[in-house]
């Protein structure tokens, strides 16, 4: 008895789940209304869930691999509606940490209400902003935020775009006999000679029939997977042994062009 | 004479910088006549005199170190124009080596670029840069940010610098630019000779000055002795074969190229160039004499006699570092306005 009740609570809460994924008849957008659009940032190495330490991970060429960090940037967000207007975010900085589950699911907000069906976003921090007076870098974009964990390239005055760090049989070891590698991904483009842009804005579609539904009492969930694994194989291959400490814009651009192919939305949730 | 006098003829500019309120108005940054106009950003961060006082405390705070021992002054001392007297490449924290020679701290709001290499394009961000150099002050802006919290004497030397006792990565650094812009060298006795303040040069002085003008001013240009742009003036490729403003931008035509540097108190600023490699101002003339060679990107400017580099007899040497002698500031040096309390 005491069995089946569970089963059936179970049941109940996965229906529950189920359609609030899938809900068919939004309700009507109504002119002026606005909500929060919240995105889920779910980062994974292939099919598997990703986990800092000591899980052991493969490249894409058979490279195991542990992940310490794993933190990147995203930026002007755009949302696009289905009659193809976009709804634009500027001036929103958002710094996934995989080490911060609080970061995880940054908030976009007031968004007006209406039915999206694409998101673009940039990865990094736009030159603008990375040229822009100290009173304007609050928040993630404040380097006094960072401590060991720099997203802040001082020497060039340019943020790092994305931050991936763990360690390999692949690498060479260091004095202390620890295998690191260390790729660091930045490049705005320059301040004032044109260098190397490792600025990169991806644009998503929501899979066949995931809107965001966005209403007065429905504030939608995007939820984007990050397949770090992309970082290594997405266009062009690289490989942990041939370059395992970057920290140059030049060095760092197959890694940009890479992970250009690492996000997709998996799905939308309207609640 | 003419672009003295041009200089001369320049507007006194003065950036009345007093907090609203301030019962007795300080000026805190003038224009000295013979000077541009400067392009540090006076108007994102008005000085007040509670903010340069805040600014000079950081300077000489052991804190911002990661093991509480070393202060920016340390490598930037006043009696030798703000350079680390003495060393070729600047020592820091655990006494570990940088690769480049300390940078001389005068004049800044004139700059728009920093470091040998430019690296950095604005002065409010500079502090970063040794503070989480690990060969330098060894810390994160966080954990100093942290300890200056901890303290008594700071969250109230921030109040009365910015109205509260909030200590933010934007008050800490807008603190640090409003001590170092009030670093300005302009009385020299070139200075006070080009503004006709009674001073006067000697014949091999003024006979130093002609050459200059004619042999070093394209690069060292104007009252700044400097023109700000990256230059490959010739230097042996050694050491660590440092790229110079290619480290930064990572294009070919900036291999070995570094920033034009001013001139002002030279000869308190030894050993030169970016790696400290000459130890005397007679060793910097020879080389333009004699030593310039063709490296990647040199210098047209140093390709035009047969042989590179610029033709200079002895004697015309001699009387170039004796001009380059008459910008010493002794005022500047000896200031107790910059000095620590
Ligand atoms: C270990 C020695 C050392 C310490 C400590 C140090 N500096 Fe420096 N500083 C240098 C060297 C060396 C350079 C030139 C480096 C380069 O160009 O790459 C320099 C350059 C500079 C410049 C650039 C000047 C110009 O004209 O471009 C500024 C400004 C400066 N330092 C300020 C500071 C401040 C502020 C601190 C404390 C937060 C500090 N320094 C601490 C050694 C030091
Ligand atoms: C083509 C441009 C150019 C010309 C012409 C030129 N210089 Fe320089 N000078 C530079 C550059 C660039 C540096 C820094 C080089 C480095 O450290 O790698 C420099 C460095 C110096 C330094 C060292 C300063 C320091 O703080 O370390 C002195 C002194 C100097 N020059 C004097 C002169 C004199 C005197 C002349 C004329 C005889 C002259 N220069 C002509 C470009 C030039």
């Amino acid at each position: 008895m005491k069995f089946h009740s569970f089963l059936f609570i179970n049941f109940l809460i996965i229906s529950g789940i189920l359609s609030s994924c899938t809900k068919e008849n939004p309700t009507p957008v109504t002119e002026g209304d606005s909500n929060d659009v919240i995105l889920e940032f779910d980062n994974r190495v292939g099919a598997q869930k990703l986990v800092l330490g000591e899980t052991l991970y493969q490249t894409g060429t058979g490279e195991s691999f542990t992940v310490s960090t794993f933190n990147y940037f995203v930026s002007n967000v755009s949302l696009k509606k289905t009659d193809g207007s976009n709804i634009k975010f500027p001036d929103q900085y958002f710094l996934i940490r995989q080490a911060d589950n609080n970061s995880w699911e940054p908030v976009l907000k007031n968004v007006p209400a209406g039915d999206y069906q694409e998101i673009t976003f940039t990865i990094g921090v736009d030159s603008t902003k990375s040229v822009s007076p100290v009173g304007e870098r609050k928040g993630v974009l404040d380097e006094g935020s960072y401590g060991d964990d720099g997203m802040y390239w001082s020497w060039n005055s340019g943020y790092i775009f994305l931050k991936l760090e763990g360690t390999s049989p692949a690498a060479p070891a260091n004095g202390a006999g620890i295998r690191r590698f260390q790729m660091h991904v930045g490049g705005f483009g320059g301040m004032t000679s044109a260098t190397i842009n490792n600025l990169r804005t991806v644009t998503l579609p929501f899979p066949q029939n995931q809107l965001a539904t966005v209403r007065k009492t429905v504030a939608p969930t995007i939820h984007v997977i990050a397949n770090l694994q992309k970082i290594f194989s997405g266009k062009t291959t690289v490989k942990i042994a041939d370059t395992p400490a970057i920290h140059m814009p030049a060095a760092a651009v197959p890694l940009a062009n890479n992970y250009v192919h690492m996000f997709t939305v998996d799905h939308t949730h309207n609640e | 004479m003419s672009r003295v006098s041009l200089l001369l003829v320049s507007v006194l500019l003065v950036w009345s910088c007093s907090a609203p309120g301030e019962s007795n108005p300080e000026v805190h940054f003038t224009v000295p006549a013979n000077f541009p106009e400067p392009v540090y950003a006076f108007e994102r961060n008005p000085m007040t005199s509670a903010g340069v006082e805040l600014g000079k405390a950081l300077f000489n705070e052991p804190l911002l170190s990661r093991d509480n021992s070393f202060s920016c002054a340390e490598c930037h001392s006043q009696p030798y124009g703000f350079t680390h007297h003495g060393h070729d490449v600047s020592h820091g924290i655990d006494n570990l080596k940088g690769t480049r020679n300390s940078l001389s701290l005068q004049n800044l709001a004139w700059e728009s670029s920093f470091f040998w290499d430019g690296g950095v394009g604005d002065l409010d961000f500079v502090p970063i840069a040794p503070i989480t150099n690990a060969v330098e002050l060894g810390e994160t802006t966080k954990n100093v940010l942290d300890k200056l919290r901890a303290t008594k004497k700071y969250p109230l030397l921030f109040k009365k610098a910015f109205g509260s006792e909030e200590i933010t990565t934007e008050r800490f650094l807008k603190a640090f630019s409003q001590f170092m812009v009030t670093l300005v060298s302009a009385h020299s006795r070139y200075d006070k000779f080009v503004r006709n303040e009674g001073e006067t040069l000697t014949p091999e002085e003024q006979a130093g000055l002609k050459l200059f003008e004619q042999k070093c001013s394209s690069c060292h240009q104007g009252a700044l002795f400097t023109d700000h742009s990256f230059r490959n003036n010739g230097l042996f490729v050694q050491g660590v074969k440092d790229e110079g403003r290619a480290k930064v931008t990572e294009l070919e035509k900036d291999k070995y190229t570094f920033r034009v540097p001013s001139l002002r108190n030279v000869a308190v600023t030894g050993p030169y160039m970016h790696d400290g490699r000459f130890y005397t101002l007679e060793a910097v003339l020879d080389h333009y004499a004699e030593g310039v060679q063709d490296t990647q990107n040199l210098d047209p400017v140093l390709r035009q006699k047969p042989g590179l580099g610029i033709a200079l007899t002895l004697q015309e040497r001699q009387q170039i570092v004796a001009f380059l002698k008459t910008l010493t500031d002794e005022e500047f040096l000896k200031n107790k306005r910059f000095a620590a309390e």
